[in-house]
């Protein structure tokens, strides 16, 4: 017998089509509801950020203009919501509406920009450790163990105390704080696939070491270095949060939830929308990524587990032993 | 700080002090009982239980200087004069005698016809906690002047006293000098002390303490009644100043003492058996027990306490903002406001500044922002205006100098942006300016900087935020000159809290106005101008309360000409209580409740 007896209507069904890893990838994500609802999310979210000038605008309610008449009582208290300030106002008598929209620009700005210098000097250094391996890949590797071991919260405050709070001390904190995880990963994947024999065969073929590590192990490492960028965005969102809830982040006026959040805590008994606005777009968000990140993953890389078992499957089962030992 | 004075004899009685709204009254002269008579009947026994944030500054009465301490500090240190405790708010703020028999007049030859000399005779019947019980004796107050100054934990207003007693200043540095390059161990501080003399300072018989002043100072006795001036007893000379040994051996000689006292956590004082009713005028020994439990940071929960009963007292945090409105219109009896006689905060301006060509050293601009700035809103943060009044004085109501005028009026005290712009353009900025505005980053703070950067955007002036760690704000910033002379800030709202109330100007405008750019200093800006200096010598000079207050309030004119700084408001001072704590009563100088004079009915929660 040879392959050409297979007659293409042996199998019932559309023919058979060849499909690239991200085209399977792509119908592992439409297929899975729960990263498509987040997907969603995220993009509302990206527009109503992009969109919160718009909004400010249209309303006419700047996010730092304060309602000094309308938007505060005479006695200092915000104001519930209402028709005209639909999350209601803060404690100056501003909009948290419109604050909250620019929150989440302020948000997705720290939470992509730090991520995203984060893997580029995570996958650089990664790289270098993992393909030169010996003297390179020690040093490397010990510099990615020393950060990891720094006390994160602790260091941050040290640094925007010399450096003084703002957007740019901020990034820069989240960032030096997480290049180190995907500099890890990166490297342990490098390592598996310089030995293969694609590499080999490239080597022996006289390719540069510029051109094995760029063109031949790079894009074999985007897959997982994607799975990592979208767990370490919302993380790096409520890391923003916490280091302006200190007061360390963000400088008030400038909306952030965090900032939103540190200003809402005195007054949680008596204006509930204070503090829930900004904590509901800040879980919402953090949520959304995450389960968006777990379906790339899942699509991207189906072996690995997931964070959160939405099937029945091995993690579940694990977990229901351990309670009851 | 300590301006020289020349002598004007008149005859004053050195208690004379002015009370709110500038009406001089002269105070008691036999020194009897000033206790008010509490409302109801006294309930003993129960234990106090205060909750809060932090632990004390200080235990050594020398030392301390936070009216938080200052609240249990009234319990187990005594000083020759105190404020008492009283219902009426002008005789909360009059000197009256506590280890002192009487006040010294005159006319009673307790000073002399030069005012310069002050004989002081001691009750009888104060006693030290010791075993067996001792008397307070004069060399126990003259000690406790002689550790003011110490190197290791010295007063924090060395000031009042060097620029008042005779050769204190000579004194002060002398000791500063020993210590330059030796090690300060107990030892070596006790025998400085017991081997140099004041000489305005002198034990004249055990019972008998004589003070020499270097000129008249009306205020001479409210200084005495500062919680530095606490006798001391000779067992202090063993420890270092408020060291860890210090704060385990306090010895008290008033209602309580300490009897367990653990770093952040917790303090507990009971009743001092040797403390006895007949010799304290002002003090009483109601409740069993005093408690303070640290760790509480948030002051929602604190009130939460309050309002359930599980606690009795804050000890260091506010009412929180938030809940004001609720209190005041549920006409709770627990919760109450006392007028305020405070200028807090208000914006003070870095004159040293060289930022946007030293705008801040240009009049106009300084004059421009005085006009943008709306009280009412800042009053909002603070709870709206039945807590607090627009201020347009640099003297607040309740200090000697003080009369209402405004020289930057606006329409209902909500700023004036146009004006401000007219003003702006006319000083050169008529495209607006930049300057760095530096904030606590705690508390209101934040939105008070928020709310003043609003009104100078509409004026056209973008502040640029500098968050200040709080703990870092006074000490390490804004009392730093280099700082200011840095250009490091250029506007900050800082806020202040008299020592003490009516004849203060040296406790007002002398600090806040007077030529004074080195380290430590609380004329933040710099400010310096030889009329006002010279009026501040007059002024403190002046031992005529009436012609005195006129002085003062020529210094508050011209710093408000040159628009020195913005005063916001007059902050009133709300506290609340749990239900069983009876006969509560305020101390304006400390802006909370005297625990010696409070009871607890029922006495067990």
């Amino acid at each position: 017998m040879t392959l050409t007896e297979i007659r293409p209507d042996a199998v019932p069904g559309r023919p058979i089509a060849g499909r690239s890893p991200w085209a399977l990838a792509w119908a592992r994500v439409r297929s899975d509801k729960v990263a498509l609802v987040s997907a969603v999310i995220v993009v509302l979210l990206l527009l109503l950020a992009a969109a919160a000038p718009l909004i400010a605008q249209w309303s006419g309610h700047g996010p730092d203009d304060q309602f000094r008449d309308i938007g505060i009582t005479a006695q200092g208290l915000p104001v519930a919501p209402n028709g005209t300030f639909w999350f209601g106002t803060d404690r100056l008598g501003r909009d948290l509406f419109v604050r909250v929209l620019y929150g989440a620009r302020v948000s997705l700005v720290v939470g992509v920009l730090s991520t995203g210098i984060a893997a580029l000097f995570g996958v650089a250094v990664g790289l270098l450790a993992g393909f030169y391996g010996g003297v390179v890949d020690t040093l490397l590797s010990r510099l990615m163990d020393l950060v990891l071991s720094f006390p994160y919260l602790i260091f941050a405050i040290a640094i925007v105390s010399i450096a003084g709070p703002s957007l740019t001390a901020t990034i820069g904190v989240i960032a030096f704080y997480s290049w180190a995880a995907i500099a890890r990963i990166v490297r342990g994947q490098t390592l598996s696939i310089k030995e293969r024999e694609y590499v080999e065969a490239a080597r022996s073929l006289g390719a540069s070491d510029a051109r094995v590590m760029f063109v031949d192990i790079l894009p074999n490492l985007l897959a997982p270095v994607i799975v990592l960028v979208t767990l370490l965005v919302p993380a790096a969102i409520v890391f923003e949060s916490t280091l302006s809830y200190l007061g360390l982040g963000i400088v008030p006026p400038t909306p952030s939830w965090g900032n939103l959040l540190s200003e809402a805590q005195g007054f949680y008994r008596v204006a509930w929308w204070y503090l829930t606005f900004p904590a509901g777009s800040l879980l919402l968000t953090t949520l959304a990524i995450n389960l968006l990140g777990d379906g790339v993953r899942d699509a991207i890389d189906p072996r690995t587990e997931r964070l959160f078992s939405r099937r029945r499957g091995i993690a579940r089962r694990r977990g229901a032993r351990t309670r009851k030992g | 700080m300590a301006p020289t004075r020349h002598l004007t004899i008149a005859v004053v009685a050195a208690a004379t002090l002015l009370a709110a709204a500038c009406q001089t009254d002269t105070g008691g002269g036999t020194g009897g009982t000033t206790t008010p008579m509490p409302a109801g009947k006294a309930v003993p026994g129960g234990t106090l239980r205060l909750v809060g944030g932090g632990d004390v500054d200080h235990l050594d009465p020398t030392s301390t200087y936070y009216t938080v301490t200052n609240q249990i500090l009234r319990t187990y240190a005594r000083q020759l004069f105190t404020l008492p405790a009283s219902a009426d708010p002008k005789k909360a703020v009059e000197v009256v005698p506590d280890v002192a028999a009487e006040m010294p007049t005159t006319a009673n030859g307790g000073v002399s016809q030069d005012l310069l000399t002050y004989t002081i005779k001691l009750r009888d019947g104060v006693q030290w906690d010791t075993t067996p019980p001792r008397p307070v004796t004069a060399g126990d107050f003259l000690r406790g002047f002689k550790r003011l100054c110490n190197p290791v934990a010295g007063s924090g207003a060395p000031g009042y006293y060097t620029s008042t007693i005779k050769g204190m200043a000579a004194y002060c540095s002398a000791y500063a000098k020993a210590f330059e390059k030796d090690r300060p161990t107990p030892k070596a501080l006790a025998d400085f002390q017991n081997s140099h003399d004041i000489a305005g300072v002198r034990a004249k018989d055990d019972r008998t303490i004589v003070f020499t002043l270097a000129q008249p100072a009306g205020d001479f006795l409210n200084i005495l009644a500062l919680n530095f001036a606490s006798a001391a007893p000779v067992e202090y000379d063993q420890y270092a100043p408020d060291d860890a040994a210090f704060r385990q051996h306090v010895i008290s000689d008033g209602p309580y003492k300490i009897t367990k006292y653990v770093a952040t956590k917790e303090i507990r004082l009971e009743r001092n058996p040797a403390w006895k009713q007949e010799s304290d005028p002002v003090r009483h020994q109601y409740v069993q027990a005093i408690e303070v439990k640290e760790g509480v940071t948030e002051p929602d929960s604190v009130q939460q306490q309050l309002e359930a009963g599980s606690a009795d007292l804050a000890w260091d945090l506010p009412v929180p903002t938030a809940q004001l409105p609720r209190l005041a219109s549920s006409g709770d009896p627990n919760y109450k406001v006392y007028p305020g006689a405070v200028t807090n905060p208000y914006l003070v301006f870095n004159l040293q500044s060289k930022n946007e060509n030293g705008a801040m050293g240009k009049l106009g601009v300084r004059q421009a922002i005085e006009y943008a700035i709306s009280k009412v809103a800042i009053g909002k943060i603070y709870g709206g205006k039945e807590l607090n009044t627009p201020l347009h004085t640099a003297i607040p109501p309740g200090n000697i100098g003080y009369k209402e005028y405004d020289p930057y009026p606006t329409p209902n005290d909500e700023g004036d942006a146009a004006k401000c712009k007219q003003t702006l353009a006319a000083a050169g900025y008529p495209n607006g300016l930049t300057l760095i505005g530096a904030f606590r980053n705690a508390g209101n703070h934040p939105a008070v900087f928020q709310s003043y950067s609003a009104d100078l955007k509409e004026c056209g002036i973008t502040v640029k935020g500098l968050p200040v760690r709080q703990g870092d704000y006074y000490g390490a910033f804004l009392q730093n000159p280099s700082l200011a002379k840095d250009s490091k800030w250029d506007i900050s709202a800082p806020g202040w809290v008299p020592d003490w109330y009516g004849n203060n100007g040296r406790a007002v405008s002398q600090p806040l106005f007077q030529t004074n750019c080195s380290a430590g200093t609380s004329n933040y800006g710099c400010y310096s101008d030889p009329q006002v200096d010279g009026l501040i010598k007059r002024a403190l000079a002046e031992p005529d309360a009436t012609k005195a207050a006129e002085l003062w309030h020529q210094v508050d004119q011209k710093v408000l000409a040159d628009a020195v700084i913005v005063p916001f408001q007059n902050q009133n001072t709300p506290i609340y209580h749990a239900k069983r704590v009876r006969n509560a009563m305020y101390l304006p100088s400390f802006q909370l409740f005297d625990l010696t004079n409070l009871w607890l009915d029922p006495p067990s929660p």
